[in-house]
């Protein structure tokens, strides 16, 4: 277990000072996600905003509402672009002497994945800042409900950029693969416009997402004041999700190690 | 102009787009505009209920917000397709190492760009017509066409188009990265040139900025083509502006280039 | 030691025939290779036409399974237990890639021995040592990217010696590095043979380095094994016959006539031959002292008078032209 953790850091302290040394990389984790926000604001001033459907929502907090959505998402996309950054180790050759190791796969990919939490942590902060800068009124804060909903979001993070950290480290087109699962992430997991309005279909397709939960939890106890016992539905759904990440992500690993060794060929699909 | 160099270009790019063509990059081109039409669509009816901000139509000259998003997200579509293409070309002859050779030829630059804009030009066409099919589902009505005023704003939507990649072509020859600089003037494009509300309620700043990209004057155009609402005046006031914005990036994009792509292979060496 | 017996590889390969249906095919990358590689060895793995090396490699380092055959490693049953072997090998690549280019060389090392779950107090230690071995120790706290080639090379040098394993596999160890650093590299090679006593398997392309290095060498061809042995074992085998080079003052078509005759007499089917002002003389029996004697008879004066020993590269390439030409394995 000892060895486990050890991986796992040294992976995570590897990946930040890897990629991240690229000051570059904070453009897209902030700017992108703020041009984004602004862009979403705007587009919502097209239309009469106190003639929402949604119970919770007034021209007051629209704006809040939407700085959470974008908090959610960048710090999910961080996650998605570091996993996107891991598979160039196939092609520079270092994933090979990962393999060449003993180390615990798992324990590799966990520790590629808590990297980018870091930065997203960071992401989350600044939204989270200007959140409290720009409109403390329209707050509606349940404190145990958010205590007990942020460890669990940063939990589906990190085991939503593992199980994508596993994807994309055996897949042949990761940049399909990445454009495929960024924008859908924005429209479907309800980071402009809430999910409880969705159309079924659509409703189905944001399931997928655990995004989708996350920031619903998040919304209800930030907005609504809502306590653990009008959430626990999201958050148990929460956990149902961490483990099946969980152990998607193991099964991934093991075919995959059992494919390579069989082919040579670390690429699955 | 050199005639042979700009049908070279064409034949040649022509022939690696039919061997390898990018489907996943026009794939993922689509699915960016149905996911902002479809954004616009959940908002409208679902999200609003179809209740508008009454100064909408003012500003606007419109009613149907989503013939608005739709052709907003057409246009945005073409601009980056083609600026995508356009500006990655010499970059991607920097990394695959052909810019040397390419820069030992003795040709006009000129016909190369022009060539390679011609090509994207035809093949984006037809994905935007796939796009617009697309729209047709969720709403897009045409309430006014005028297919010479079309042309006009077609044409200069090119040229304008074209100074940007050229531009953008800079910036990524300079930084040598592809990734951060075109998603970050995509995300500004997509915020401050009017693609799915009107530029008007932005702040100053945020609309000073827009008016110095062509795309926001482009879709002014397309947007009167198809749905209406601009007098005649006013059209040829926004052509006119749209033909001086692009005539400056065009003109100081080229020897801009020119200049960086001494210091790119410079720095090659180094 | 590492032994491992009948080692074969098939690949199955679908290939797309059109859309829907794709065909499976077998491609056998290794058919039948047995080797031993002991500690304190340098072994040569040398390939004729691309033959299966980097494959044999491969499944040596646990990467790939094999189809077929037996692995032992120090006793254990490596293909069973992958994980225990893991720990006592490691593999240095040549060419620049492979390590971290943003990181120093010394959180490269840490990095790496992390993932060997090294203890820190010891992992210290050891990358100190490594780094002071391959002369790295006042760049430690530089970026990678900012190294020469053959400082890179180096830093792999000692990532794979990270886990001080007992078995070393080089592959194209030298690929791209000039003159001076490869020389270095061969000393510090021979160094952990001769002195640290580990276990290296080599494989290059450069033949003059595994006859400068290897103890032992492996000739693959086509998957198989076509020849193993000492590189002398190898030259016997493939020049069969003794080449001497002999020369006089005054050296003439005469001479040479004279020379044959004598020659003749005492191996019938000795040749020589007249090249460039010298005597080319090729036997099967030993015939230097007979050359000399000659000499002496006729009173010449010797300018040069010397035994030919064939190069590995002369007796690979002669091997290599046998195998084309009889489409067949010589052995």
């Amino acid at each position: 277990m000892k060895y486990f953790f050890k991986v796992m850091l040294a992976e995570s302290w590897k990946q930040h000072r890897n990629y991240f040394s690229n000051k570059l990389i904070y453009v897209s984790l902030f700017l992108w996600p703020f041009l984004s926000f602004m862009a979403s604001y705007y587009s919502y001033k097209v239309f009469d905003i106190e003639g929402s459907v949604v119970s919770y929502i007034s021209g007051g907090n629209i704006m809040v509402f939407l700085l959470i959505g974008y908090m959610g998402m960048s710090f999910f996309r961080s996650v998605v672009q570091s996993a996107w950054h891991f598979s160039f180790e196939r092609q520079s050759g270092t994933l090979e002497y990962i393999y060449l190791s003993p180390a615990s796969r798992m324990a590799v990919i966990l520790g590629n994945a808590l990297s980018s939490v870091f930065e997203g942590s960071v992401a989350m902060a600044v939204f989270g800042a200007l959140i409290i800068l720009y409109n403390k009124e329209s707050l509606s804060i349940n404190v145990i409900g958010l205590v007990t909903v942020i460890p669990i979001f940063l939990c589906v993070a990190l085991l939503w950029g593992a199980f994508l950290n596993a994807c994309f480290l055996y897949s042949r087109d990761t940049d399909f693969l990445f454009t495929v699962l960024e924008e859908p992430m924005e429209i479907f997991s309800g980071v402009k416009v809430p999910v409880s309005i969705f159309p079924g279909w659509a409703r189905v397709i944001s399931c997928i997402f655990p995004l989708t939960y996350a920031l619903e939890a998040l919304r209800q106890v930030m907005l609504n004041s809502a306590d653990i016992s009008s959430v626990k539905n999201v958050v148990i759904i929460s956990l149902v999700i961490i483990l099946v990440l969980l152990s998607a992500t193991l099964i991934t690993i093991h075919i995959v190690e059992k494919h390579m060794r069989k082919t040579g060929n670390v690429i699955l699909f | 102009m050199d005639l042979k160099v700009l049908r070279a270009t064409i034949k040649k790019e022509f022939q690696i787009r039919l061997r390898a063509y990018p489907v996943d990059f026009m794939l993922g081109c689509i699915l960016t505009s149905f996911y902002t039409v479809f954004g616009a669509w959940m908002m409208y009816h679902y999200f609003f209920g179809k209740r508008l901000a009454t100064d909408f139509s003012n500003l606007t000259g419109t009613s149907d917000y989503m013939s608005y998003a739709i052709v907003g997200s057409l246009v945005y579509m073409f601009v980056v397709r083609t600026c995508l293409n356009v500006s990655r070309r010499l970059i991607t002859e920097l990394r695959e190492g052909t810019l040397e050779s390419l820069m030992l030829a003795p040709f006009k630059r000129t016909s190369y760009f022009v060539g390679n804009m011609i090509l994207q030009t035809i093949m984006t066409l037809g994905e935007t017509a796939i796009a617009m099919v697309i729209g047709v589902f969720f709403g897009l009505k045409i309430h006014d066409f005028c297919f010479w005023k079309f042309v006009i704003a077609l044409i200069l939507s090119i040229y304008g188009f074209f100074g940007l990649s050229l531009i953008l072509g800079c910036v990524m020859i300079y930084t040598r990265d592809t990734y951060i600089s075109q998603n970050t003037l995509f995300t500004a494009i997509f915020l401050v040139c009017g693609i799915t509300f009107p530029k008007e309620y932005l702040p100053g700043i945020l609309q000073f900025v827009g008016n110095i990209i062509p795309v926001t004057d482009c879709l002014t155009l397309m947007r009167a083509d198809f749905l209406g609402g601009l007098t005649n005046g006013r059209f040829i006031y926004i052509a006119m502006r749209i033909f001086l914005v692009g005539s400056v990036y065009v003109f100081t994009g080229f020897p801009l280039l020119k200049q960086l792509e001494k210091i790119a292979l410079e720095k090659m060496e180094g | 030691m590492i032994e491992v017996n009948g080692l074969k590889k098939i690949y199955e390969v679908k290939r797309r025939q059109n859309f829907f249906c794709s065909e499976k095919e077998k491609i056998e990358a290794v058919k039948d290779i047995s080797m031993k590689l002991e500690k304190g060895q340098i072994v040569g793995l040398l390939g004729i036409n691309g033959a299966g090396k980097t494959t044999t490699i491969k499944m040596l380092t646990t990467l790939i399974e094999p189809t077929a055959g037996t692995y032992s490693f120090d006793g254990i049953d490596a293909i069973a237990h992958p994980d225990k072997v893991k720990r006592q090998i490691n593999m240095i690549a040549g060419g620049e890639r492979m390590i971290y280019w943003k990181l120093t060389a010394y959180e490269n090392l840490w990095y790496y021995g992390q993932l060997y779950g090294i203890e820190n107090s010891l992992l210290k230690k050891r990358i100190e040592e490594l780094l002071k071995i391959v002369g790295l120790e006042e760049k430690a706290n530089l970026p990678v990217e900012t190294f020469s080639k053959g400082m890179k090379q180096r830093l792999q040098i000692a990532r794979g010696m990270i886990n001080d394993p007992k078995y070393i596999f080089l592959d194209e160890p030298t690929i791209g590095l000039d003159a001076i650093v490869t020389q270095e590299l061969h000393k510090e090679i021979i160094r952990l043979a001769k002195e640290e006593e580990k276990g290296i398997l080599l494989t290059s392309h450069y033949l003059s380095e595994v006859e400068e290095l290897c103890d032992y060498i492996y000739l693959v061809n086509a998957g198989e094994l076509v020849f193993e042995g000492t590189k002398k074992n190898l030259t016997d085998y493939v020049f069969s016959k003794n080449r001497y080079v002999f020369s006089v003052k005054g050296m003439d078509e005469a001479i040479i006539i004279k020379l044959r005759d004598h020659l003749r007499s005492i191996d019938l089917e000795s040749e020589v031959m007249h090249e460039n002002g010298n005597a080319v003389i090729t036997s099967k029996a030993e015939l230097s002292a007979n050359i000399a004697e000659f000499a002496v008879n006729e009173s010449l004066i010797i300018n040069e008078l010397h035994k030919l020993e064939p190069s590995l590269e002369q007796a690979v390439i002669k091997l290599s032209k046998n195998i084309e030409s009889k489409g067949v394995d010589i052995a």
